[in-house]
């Protein structure tokens, strides 16, 4: 049987190959196409990939947002706020909703973007904290505001001149919402009003928190008595303390967007959560559950509309962006999303359009009667919500590692 | 001359798949071992200051990250492997003409992603959904049991997830044995169980450290079941979720890459301890 | 009795497993038949066949699942080739720089996806080049070759020399010899090389998420939109995607069958 120097045996037979001639050289060839192939290959791909840089086309925009941040038609095959900007201005739009997650997002772009590379965008939608640091380091276009004349004309003050954006040089407000506290009453047992409820120990294992590290943190200083844009590290270390001092096993989990999923099927009874998404809740999925601002302050935050540097059409950038200012763009987009959108005129149009529905679709007149109210922010809500410290890159190391000894490292 | 040939059939062999991994595996790593080293920060950039110190910083700081996810891959590994062990041997002792068809049937619900197929398993299993729903309006179970967001569950999904890569190497190495050699064993007079053990688990062991390897590594990496099945739950929070966080969401570039060449040293470091303790000549080399 | 009774239990739990693996397809087929009123896909509402329809007009989930299906296949075949050539070498030859290749081969399955995918989009930023679908395939090939080394690995041990022996005796030359007694008593082995490779490419995410640029894969969308509810689609798609396998590998089976194929796989055995 075998094993007499079996690796003799079929080097030999290999060999044998190759001491044919013709065989060795086609056998050799066989082999080394793979290779070449591979590297040839290889070799043509920076070239090629080159070669495949878009070229500026005017009637060409892509647009990176996040998901479900714009209006969908019935079937979800398209969006008739993009669709009428097309057909109003010839433009094609590419819209994807890839941008899940702000620090991602600048993780996956800093380096086309440190390079001044084309990152393939030509639009951009991300948070406030992020369009900060974007403008900083040089990666943004300064916006045109001769070409807005719709946002000079109807945005709301509250949207304007922001911390991270003073002069809105960089960026406009897309959609914003609040951080806060939501439930479900046939759960909790109760009526919920303050940040300290969600540590009650009687919702042990049906708690949610958020892995954002600054909504998280934010809404634990409030319930501490400061105020995020002045924290100090000893007050995010006390903040730290009151998060790791319930029990183990209190929150069930510290979510990304997925707690929407546990509080709509019942395994929350309490989490943190965004206003937008319960508004939704309510109208799709499940209309028990209720969204509070906690008694001690939520968060406020906007995600913005930018150009990134290296884009290929920024003309196109700058209609796309006043478009929505516009109050029907405005309209078509917030009856669907819910979130704050802050185009002066918007709660009458809504409800003009809710008149419009009442003879054929009273059940969508009533919804969107409903919903013309929260798509602006009262008084309340904008008194009671803070919104997030500008960072320097210590203190964000800082907190983030005193943060994932919360997540659990 | 023909030394020259003799010397080269190998290479050849080795250059295609060799040349590919060097290119796009070992140089981008040779990167990511010198950002470990580098400080700063993701605004002001990093600089080069071979801070060697970073590696025990991480180590102190996170070790018991490391001891969590280790325990929870030896766990799914073990559970794999003696719950897959059973269906490599049956398809490939028992399989007759069915073999191809049987292992094909065990790979097919891999190709459904992975995503998609852990969701369906967090619906399927959610506090008050098809099953627990069920066990607890029956009086089965009380109502405030949860299965999801536990240790346990993470396990749970981690062994299906991996049940492929243990039974398919179990299954080509069983399906070589030569029965003879079991024929020949019962022949001298041992039990079904002695014939088992001593010669066909024996010979079936390249197969158990293939598997083995093949579940607990990647195992040892993972993240996404925690954060899907495991919720985000600090008591199943691993090493692949600090690493995650740290490239994804604080931008701690040198932390992410130590922590990822830490994680990759303690596996090779366990894996070595096995492959020693299993024998190195099985390992077919 | 009781031979019989222990007779089953084999087959039994085999059974019993395969409809373990199969349960979460189950429910992602039946659900892709639900019909929801919002976007949770989790309570049964009603059948429908509209999700079946609305997919195929959604031209970012259609594109996604093309692009993920054209990288599977082709870095399937790649790695393969490459993986299997790579086993052959180290299992059958001595050479220097032998523990290179093993780590080569090794720390790619033993380091977190993560770093190999960080690392890769290190390389394309280096280099200027743009992201997109040949630097997924380029990270999706690498990521694969180990895993068909490991499993063509673990067939070649042992595995019995005589009947290529036998071939050269018969006066075959190495190439004959090769293709026509080596390749087919290794072909199990292979096969599954590459169904873990297609498998592990179709389903990547990690990886794929540094190297994709603006383009999508499934796993990639699926990822997106399960942030915030499952629509029906990821279950539709998800069904025909698994259809698709399962006609595939239907088919190939009865090539198999008819070429008698099989043969070569007892002649080990027995």
């Amino acid at each position: 049987m075998s094993d007499q120097e079996p690796r003799t045996q079929i080097e030999q037979a290999i060999d044998n190959m190759m001491r044919r001639d013709l065989i060795t050289r086609r056998t050799f060839m066989r082999r080394a196409g793979r290779g070449g192939i591979a590297v040839g290959a290889l070799m043509t791909l920076p070239g090629l990939l080159a070669a495949c840089q878009p070229a500026a086309d005017p009637n060409k925009l892509a647009w990176l947002n996040w998901p479900l941040y714009i209006d969908f038609s019935d079937d979800e095959s398209s969006n008739p706020s993009l669709d009428a900007f097309t057909a109003a201005s010839g433009i094609q739009v590419e819209y994807n909703e890839g941008l899940l997650d702000n620090a991602e997002f600048l993780s996956k772009y800093s380096a086309d973007l440190r390079a001044g590379n084309n990152t393939g965008w030509d639009v951009m939608s991300p948070g406030g904290w992020v369009v900060e640091r974007m403008a900083r380091l040089g990666w943004l276009e300064e916006i045109d505001h001769s070409k807005l004349p719709n946002w000079t004309a109807n945005c709301a003050d509250y949207a304007k001149g922001l911390w991270f954006d003073p002069d809105n040089k960089y960026s406009v407000w897309w959609q914003g919402g609040i951080t806060g506290i939501a439930y479900d009453p046939a759960l909790t047992g109760r009526e919920i009003t303050t940040f300290d409820d969600l540590l009650d120990p009687a919702f042990s294992g049906k708690a949610g928190g958020f892995s954002d590290m600054r909504d998280m943190f934010g809404l634990t200083l409030l319930s501490n008595g400061v105020h995020p844009e002045d924290a100090t590290l000893d007050d995010v270390k006390e903040a730290q303390e009151t998060l790791l001092g319930v029990p183990e096993g209190h929150f069930r989990g510290f979510y990304g967007n997925e707690y929407y999923e546990s509080l709509v099927s019942g395994d929350l009874a309490i989490s943190v959560a965004w206003s937008g998404d319960i508004s939704q809740m309510n109208l799709y999925d499940n209309d028990k559950v209720k969204f509070i601002v906690p008694e001690s302050g939520g968060m406020r935050w906007n995600d913005n509309l930018v150009i990134p540097k290296g884009g290929a059409n920024i003309e196109g950038a700058h209609k796309l962006i006043d478009y929505y200012y516009g109050v029907d763009a405005a309209a078509m987009l917030s009856e669907w999303v819910g979130y704050f959108t802050p185009v002066k005129g918007l709660d009458a149009k809504i409800l003009e359009d809710a008149d419009a529905a009442r003879a054929d679709d009273p059940e969508w007149a009533d919804t969107l009667e409903a919903m013309a109210p929260t798509v602006i922010p009262s008084a309340d809500q904008i008194n009671n919500t803070f919104t997030d410290k500008q960072l320097s890159e210590d203190e964000e190391k800082e907190w983030n590692d005193l943060f994932d000894a919360v997540l659990g490292a | 001359m023909p030394s020259l040939r003799r010397g080269l059939t190998p290479l050849l062999l080795l250059l295609p798949g060799g040349g590919w991994l060097v290119v796009f595996f070992a140089v981008p790593m040779a990167f990511m071992l010198l950002i470990s080293l580098q400080q700063g920060t993701f605004d002001t950039g990093y600089q080069q200051t071979w801070n060697f110190g970073i590696y025990p910083e991480v180590i102190a700081e996170y070790w018991e990250l490391y001891l969590r996810s280790a325990l929870f891959a030896v766990i799914t590994t073990i559970v794999t492997l003696a719950v897959g062990y059973p269906v490599a041997y049956t398809i490939a002792f028992r399989g007759g003409r069915l073999k191809n068809a049987l292992l094909l049937v065990v790979v097919l619900p891999f190709f459904v992603s992975f995503v998609i197929r852990t969701l369906n398993w967090r619906m399927i299993l959610s506090d008050n959904g098809m099953v627990f729903g069920f066990l607890k309006d029956i009086g089965l179970l009380q109502a405030d049991f949860h299965f999801l967001a536990t240790p346990a569950s993470v396990i749970f999904g981690l062994t299906y997830n991996f049940l492929p890569f243990m039974i398919l190497p179990l299954y080509v190495a069983l399906e070589k044995i030569d029965r003879r050699l079991i024929e020949a064993a019962t022949d001298l007079y041992a039990t079904r169980a002695q014939a088992f053990w001593r010669v066909t688990f024996v010979l079936s062991l390249p197969g158990v450290v293939a598997g083995s390897l093949l579940t607990f590594i990647p195992t040892v990496g993972d993240f996404i079941t925690a954060e899907v099945i495991g919720a985000g739950n600090p008591q199943v929070f691993m090493v692949g979720n600090i690493i995650q966080r740290k490239f994804l969401d604080s931008l701690d570039y040198p932390a992410a890459a130590a922590l990822s060449f830490v994680l990759v040293a303690v596996v090779m470091a366990l894996v070595a301890v096995y492959t020693r303790l299993v024998g190195n000549e099985r390992l077919a080399g | 009795m009781r031979a019989r009774l222990a007779g089953l239990a084999l087959p039994g739990f085999t059974g019993l497993l395969l409809l373990f693996l199969f349960a979460p397809i189950a429910v992602m087929i039946a659900f892709s038949f639900n019909d929801p009123a919002g976007r949770q896909n989790i309570t049964w509402q009603g059948f429908t066949l509209r999700n079946y329809v609305d997919v195929w007009g959604r031209s970012e989930i259609t594109d996604a699942m093309t692009t993920s299906l054209g990288v599977a296949v082709i870095s399937t075949i790649f790695a393969t080739a490459f993986g299997t050539m790579i086993g052959l070498a180290l299992t059958r030859y001595d050479f220097r720089g032998r523990w290179i290749m093993n780590l080569l081969i090794f720390i790619p399955m033993t380091a977190p996806e993560i770093i190999l995918g960080a690392s890769l989009l290190t390389l394309w930023v280096s280099f200027g080049v743009e992201r997109g679908f040949l630097t997924i395939l380029a990270a999706h090939i690498m990521f694969n070759i180990s895993f068909v080394v490991v499993t063509v690995r673990a067939r070649l041990a042992g595995m019995n020399r005589s009947l290529e022996e036998a071939g050269m005796d018969l006066y075959a030359d190495g190439r004959t010899t090769f293709w026509k007694v080596t390749f087919p008593l290794i072909f199990p082995g292979v096969l599954s090389a590459a169904l873990l490779a297609f498998a592990l490419s179709i389903d990547d995410y990690v990886i794929t998420v540094f190297s994709a640029g603006s383009v999508e894969t499934f796993p990639l969308w699926v990822y997106g939109a399960s942030r915030l509810g499952i629509p029906p689609e990821v279950n539709v798609l998800g069904t025909l995607i698994f259809l698709v396998a399962f006609a595939f590998i239907g088919v190939q089976l009865w090539a198999q069958r008819r070429q008698g194929k099989a043969a070569p796989i007892t002649l080990v055995g027995r």
